[in-house]
């Protein structure tokens, strides 16, 4: 009894061990970015994540479900309460709290750049609930592994990506593994911790639409296949009438889960599975030959009033038909043709196998391994995980971004596949023994190794393992084994590879290397930022694409036009419409939408290829979109249909404001004595409109690395002027203490500004 | 007649209004005026005779109307090297000047001389003239002064030195006799002037040096008995130079480097020879572009803006550092303890600073606070702020002090009492908590036990 | 016709003669609780869903406590025993009071 409990004590020591290194591991392979950079907010969305969050802790949870943030979307604001998923500012604002409650003073910014490394933690504890409800405790390990140092989830959860997608994966993950616990169990009180799991997954993240479909979707496979039973009903109708009620008190998705078609399988299978249940009841009653009829007859009956009920209720208006993004990702040509500023965002491409590979290498290969023996040993909780692999597979091909919904179930797999190799090839060594807790040993040990790229002992010890009996095949064994763990190796040097390389960088702050291999630091985002902070008035509105407006808002405190938020595409096409017109027009639109500065990003000095020239075909489309008359396409391309800011480029590109505010005085600039001056580095061509000035707008600040440029707006008794006669000189002082206190002599002054102005005047007033 | 001036001095002394004492002259003025930075620091060495037979025990100083406000320093020392105590006082007849009075060490008897020094530092007293410049114009300031040094007594001679530290000057009053050779004009000499009497001077001339007004410091010293005291500062700073008028060009910018221009670039704090753990940053993050120098005596850090500073534009950050705290933190007696440091530190040469709170953050559990400061500064009401793992507040002392420049940069004083046994409270306690957490976990783990087995039971009795 | 006949009055004497007297209670409770269903829904039909998410939170509320209340009387059922390993009657109930906390806290929370 007690040897039998020290063995178990020493197990769930390995256990705790393997998951504690795992967490750790995770942990510090997110920390490149601060470690080379500092400890920062990165990318865009996550500025206004952490700028809700700020408002949040400082004005407390119910003035920021009340949050009207009138700095974003000039002059319409935005009720940010009710259009965001705040699970992720309230997970930090409690973290927050807590620390404060013990006095330790951590700025919020440091919580919430830590916050995604931290929740990869818990993230790889409930894969290995998972996997371990699925398979077997080693194969948990080794999923929670994998998870801990996947590039593709760590894509999205290095340290300062302060995004819903951080704590979005925890919560889907563990909502699974509730749901496969209380599928199993059939409690009442599991299926109630999957729907609060499944609430804190609402309250995160818009992907739990995925849970609520792939849910419904399991259990109508279930009813298919005939494995239908009292469990199952239990689970699942107690998740689903909670869960609808807990999802619908989150403000931004209201009443959606009873209006909107993508929540509408899950209703239709709760109306199934109530049916089904009925007609069981019946069945325990009626004899078999009575029952079949009944049944198939029921099934029939339910399915398709059901499917007709959503039909009718969607053409009625009652259901709301299925919504853009939905479509894209079932057509994947849809949201090219009818939503520009869907298909303009990079990760809404359909992806690419390398990046397949990129992100997930070694696993790609095992985890069909995996799959296939999930298949092989079916029961209801493999169909599960086989429906979860199969669509997000699905998925992840149409769209980059869900690439992240993929990797948790790619690593199960994967951790199941390596978990039943290793089984296979170890099993026979230690006949006498009992053989799960060794074999279990033996995964800790080399899952828990193989973080830390020093594997390099592991390997003998199974050769001496394996050599030991003297079997047949033993030499193959031994090769197999061999194989596996250079396999293993080899995935978290690529995993710490890709990491370091390509996803902790945090994008506000470049690093430019020289030749020696010293480092510079660009740092032009937030000097521009932080001059915008310091040098305008607190209410100025600042124009720029929606791309930066997160940043403008968070970095610069000032009032935006529009922002990554996109939720007005007629808002984000008049500002489109702006940077694509010629200086006057664009003037028009300026001034009826009070822009005081206007800010555009500029790569040409330092090559910089995500700057607004690149972008700028998409701001062309999407204005074209709202305004066809003005805006065409096809002007701004040249007769061969090439997109070229140099001397052969279309008239109307190169008089456009856009390029205009990019390449200000970059004509006179020579940038070194190989090239002429005004040589754009990111496009390689000398730009074809160099001398001209600007007329409307004047150059207000730009950065040491022309990255970023401001321009202000000039007010209209500020440009049209005759040169500077002493006489008129006067008057315009007149004028100009006239308008001051316009209140008095108010008539006057709209006389004497029309005489000495003409038009201008008229117009603004 | 002298009984009732004895008797009207007492009157007026318990009245607290002073007046002039007409014996006292005079006898030469030597005051040099410079005007090369953005203060104006005025110095003279005043040769006082009392030509009559009583003794004076103070004299008295005036200042030129309408500088009070811009007055952020002063002091008079004698021959010695002295520093001589200055009082506020109002004087009858002249209640609407501003008066000091300097209480001499030794009082002056009829017929002796005494040399002073009197050193006076204005800011905000360079009026830029064009108020807005674009980029590619000089920076032209002007001064307003008076030719004499205003005094309340007569002035039997006297001549101004004014350095203006630039050759060009646009122009300047010319009250004879003048000269002007270089960056340097002379007034004077002038022979006996009038007490009170007062001839505007005007000086415009170019003045390239950085206009930089620190409009708010914030400063923390924070104590800790783990040997180390932490000292961060958060600096608001205003170009107050001419404004910039019309477009910031960065072409033209990076085209004319070097020159000495009126936007400025990047300046040198001087941080303690001991610092370390320095940090630079502002809301955004860091601020990447500084560079630290370790000199011999000192750590000299070039701090640049994240932008260049032209007329009219701030900025704001946030520096840190870390000093050991022996060389700062004195026991004097069992468990008292003597913090001696910096009310102000250095921030730019020729800096001025327009308010400054300094916070000093005591270790927990202290008690008997006493503060010296070198020079009169508002001490705001304490507070208390809690850090890590503190259950007991810390005791926060704030002083509060408006217009100050390097001059300020002296030492303040605090004794406290504090019982070193406090030292090893918070790691006991945490040791303590986690103690308690290990015993909660192994309780829950038997509780589950038994709880499983309480259940199989009562599913065993049905 | 009558086969359905027969199949109904069959069913009725199994009902009676088999199920068991919880269960029996449980079925009563069901039935009290389809009742306000089905008021809920009537009234929704005459005089509209105005304060919509109140008429929802009511409904839905009723709704899930018909739902746990079946889930609760298959738990209960003897016939079901080693369909349910490891939760015993008392389990079940004290799952089935968990829920209902979650669900009344919610429904509050809801009803506006």
């Amino acid at each position: 009894m007690w040897k039998l409990n020290s063995k178990g004590g020493f197990t769930s020591l390995i256990i705790f061990t393997v998951l504690a290194l795992a967490w750790i591991a995770g942990f510090a392979s997110r920390l490149f970015a601060v470690i080379r950079f500092e400890s920062i907010i990165h990318e865009f969305d996550p500025w206004f994540n952490y700028r809700a969050t700020a408002y949040m802790v400082e004005h407390g949870f119910y003035n920021f479900l009340n949050w009207f943030d009138d700095r974003a979307w000039y002059p319409l604001g935005r009720i940010v309460g009710g259009t965001v998923y705040p699970g992720l500012m309230i997970t930090s604002g409690s973290i927050h709290y807590i620390l404060h409650l013990l006095n330790i003073n951590v700025h919020i910014r440091d919580v919430c750049v830590f916050l995604a490394p931290i929740f990869s933690g818990l993230t790889a504890i409930s894969t290995y609930l998972l996997t371990k409800e699925l398979w077997s405790t080693g194969a948990g390990l080794f999923a929670a592994c994998f998870i801990a140092i996947v590039p593709g989830y760590i894509s999205r959860s290095v340290a300062g990506s302060y995004d819903n997608e951080g704590i979005a994966i925890f919560a889907l993950q563990f909502t699974y593994y509730l749901w496969v616990k209380s599928v199993k169990s059939g409690s009442i009180f599991w299926s109630c911790m999957t729907a609060l799991s499944y609430f804190y997954m609402v309250s995160a993240w818009g992907g739990y639409v995925f849970i609520i479909n792939l849910i419904p979707l399991h259990v109508f496979v279930l009813i298919l296949m005939g494995r239908y039973s009292n469990r199952l009903f239990i689970s699942y109708t107690t998740f689903y009438i909670l869960g609808l009620l807990l999802s619908m008190q989150i403000p931004f998705v209201g009443f959606q889960p009873i209006r909107t078609s993508e929540h509408m399988a899950a209703s239709g299978v709760f109306a199934l599975i109530v049916a089904v249940a009925a007609l069981k009841y019946c069945q325990s009653v009626l004899t078999k030959s009575e029952f079949k009829t009944f049944f198939y007859f029921g099934v029939l009956a339910v399915a398709s009033i059901v499917f007709l009920a959503v039909v009718v209720l969607t053409y009625a208006g009652y259901i709301a038909p299925w919504s853009g993004r939905f479509y894209s990702l079932w057509d994947v040509s849809y949201a090219k043709i009818h939503i520009p500023i869907i298909a303009s965002v990079s990760e809404h491409q359909p992806t690419t196998w390398f990046s397949f590979f990129f992100d997930l290498h070694v696993l790609v290969p095992t985890f069909p391994a995996g799959l296939w023996y999930c298949i092989k040993n079916i029961n209801d909780e493999r169909v599960f995980v086989v429906l979860y692999a199969l669509s997000a597979v699905y998925f992840a091909g149409v769209m980059v971004r869900l690439m992240l919904t993929l990797t948790p179930v790619v690593c199960i797999l994967s951790g199941v596949a390596f978990s039943t190799l290793l089984d296979f090839y170890l099993r026979d060594n230690d006949t006498p023994r009992p053989n799960e807790s060794d074999d279990e040993e033996e995964k800790a040990k080399t899952g828990g190794r193989r973080l830390y790229d020093k594997a390099g002992r592991v390997p003998k010890m199974k050769h001496e393992q394996v050599r030991e009996p003297d079997g047949i095949g033993s030499n193959l064994r031994s090769f197999v084994l061999v194989v596996l763990v250079l396999l293993l190796m080899l995935f978290s040097v690529h995993c710490t590879w890709i990491t370091s390389n390509a996803y902790s960088s945090p994008s506000v702050v470049l690093a430019s290397y020289g030749n020696d291999g010293t480092r510079q630091i660009l740092d032009d985002f937030r000097e521009a930022y932080y001059w915008l902070w310091q040098n305008t008035q607190d209410d100025a509105r600042i124009m720029s694409w929606w791309d930066y407006g997160y940043q403008i808002a968070g970095m610069a405190n000032r009032t935006t036009l529009v922002d990554n938020n996109t939720w007005n595409n007629s808002h984000i096409a008049l500002v489109g419409k702006a940077m694509s017109s010629n200086e006057s027009a664009a003037y028009k639109i300026m001034t009826s939408l009070d822009v005081d500065y206007v800010l555009v990003i500029f790569g040409g000095v330092i090559g910089y290829s995500g700057d607004d020239i690149n972008k700028f075909l998409w701001m062309v489309r999407i204005a074209e979109g709202e305004h066809p008359q003005e805006i065409r396409e096809s002007d701004y391309f040249t007769e061969q249909g090439e997109f070229r800011v140099d001397a052969q480029g279309s008239p109307t590109l190169l008089n456009c404001l856009m390029y205009k505010l990019s390449y200000y005085r970059f004509g006179e600039l020579r940038l070194d004595y190989r090239n002429p001056p005004g040589f754009d580095r990111t496009r390689n061509t000398i730009i074809g409109n160099k001398d001209f000035s600007l007329t409307y707008l004047e150059e207000a600040y730009t950065t040491e690395h022309w990255l970023v440029r401001i321009y202000r707006v000039k007010k209209p008794h500020e440009f049209n002027r005759p040169r500077i006669p002493v006489s008129s000189r006067i008057i315009k002082s007149q004028h100009f203490t006239s308008k001051k206190n316009s209140k008095r002599r108010k008539g006057t002054l709209k006389n004497k500004a029309l005489v000495v102005k003409g038009k201008r005047p008229l117009k603004q007033s | 007649m002298f009984n009732l001036l004895i008797l009207c001095a007492l009157f007026i002394n318990a009245y607290s209004l002073e007046t002039v004492n007409k014996q006292i002259v005079n006898k030469n003025i030597e005051r040099s005026i410079d005007l090369s930075s953005q203060l104006v620091k005025i110095s003279a060495t005043l040769t006082v005779e009392n030509t009559g037979k009583e003794s004076a025990s103070n004299i008295l100083i005036l200042l030129e109307p309408k500088t009070k406000s811009n007055v952020s320093y002063i002091s008079v020392k004698n021959s010695l090297k002295e520093e001589l105590k200055l009082t506020e006082v109002e004087v009858q007849d002249h209640k609407s000047k501003q008066f000091y009075k300097v209480e001499l060490s030794q009082s002056l008897q009829g017929g002796r001389t005494i040399v002073l020094t009197l050193e006076i530092v204005l800011t905000k007293s360079l009026i830029p003239y064009p108020s807005s410049i674009s980029q590619k114009d000089r920076q032209l300031v002007r001064y307003f002064g008076s030719h004499y040094f205003y005094s309340p007594y007569n002035t039997l001679k006297q001549k101004t030195t004014v350095n203006l530290g630039s050759r060009n000057i646009e122009s300047y009053t010319k009250l004879k006799p003048v000269s002007q050779l270089e960056s340097t004009i002379v007034y004077g000499q002038y022979a006996n002037v009038q007490p009170f009497s007062i001839d505007p001077m005007v000086i415009h001339y170019e003045n390239n040096s950085p206009f930089l007004t620190v409009t708010s410091l914030k400063r923390l010293i924070e104590i800790s008995h783990w040997g180390s005291i932490a000292i961060e500062e958060n600096i608001d700073i205003l170009h107050s130079g001419a404004k910039l008028k019309g477009p910031f060009s960065r072409y033209d910018y990076q085209r004319d480097v070097g020159s000495s221009h009126h936007s400025v670039k990047s300046y040198k704090t001087v941080l303690p020879a001991a610092a370390h753990s320095i940090y630079y940053r502002d809301s955004n993050g860091n601020i990447s572009t500084s560079q630290v120098r370790v000199r011999k005596d000192w750590i000299e850090l070039e701090l640049r803006p994240r932008f260049p500073l032209f007329g009219g534009w701030r900025t704001s950050y946030t520096l840190g550092y870390s000093v050991p705290s022996y060389q700062y933190l004195f026991k004097t007696d069992k468990n008292q303890y003597l913090l001696h440091m910096r009310l102000l530190d250095h921030i730019f040469d020729d800096m001025q600073v327009d308010l400054l709170e300094t916070k000093i953050v005591l270790p927990v559990g202290v008690s008997n606070v006493q503060l010296t400061t070198p020079y009169e500064v508002e001490r705001l009401p304490d507070s208390l702020t809690y850090k890590y793992l503190d259950k007991k507040g810390r005791l926060v002392i704030s002083l509060r002090k408006t217009n100050l420049v390097e001059h300020h940069i002296q030492d303040f004083e605090v004794v406290y009492e504090w019982p070193s046994s406090l030292l090893f409270h918070e790691p006991i306690s945490l040791t303590f908590a986690l103690y308690v957490l290990f015993l909660v976990i192994i309780i829950y783990v038997r509780l589950d036990f038994s709880l499983h087995e309480a259940k199989s039971e009562h599913v065993k009795t049905q | 016709m009558a086969r359905l006949d027969s199949v109904v009055s069959k069913f009725y004497k199994e009902y009676v003669t088999k199920t068991p007297k919880k269960l029996k209670i449980i079925d009563a409770y069901l039935f009290y609780i389809l009742l306000t269903g089905i008021i809920q829904f009537v009234y929704c039909l005459l005089v509209g869903t105005f304060p919509f998410n109140s008429f929802l939170s009511g409904f839905i509320s009723s709704v899930s406590s018909f739902i746990l209340a079946v889930c609760l009387r298959l738990q209960v059922n003897p016939e079901n025993k080693n369909e349910f390993y490891g939760i015993s009657p008392e389990r079940g109930f004290a799952d089935f009071l968990f829920a209902h906390i979650v669900l009344h806290l919610v429904v509050m929370n809801f009803i506006g």
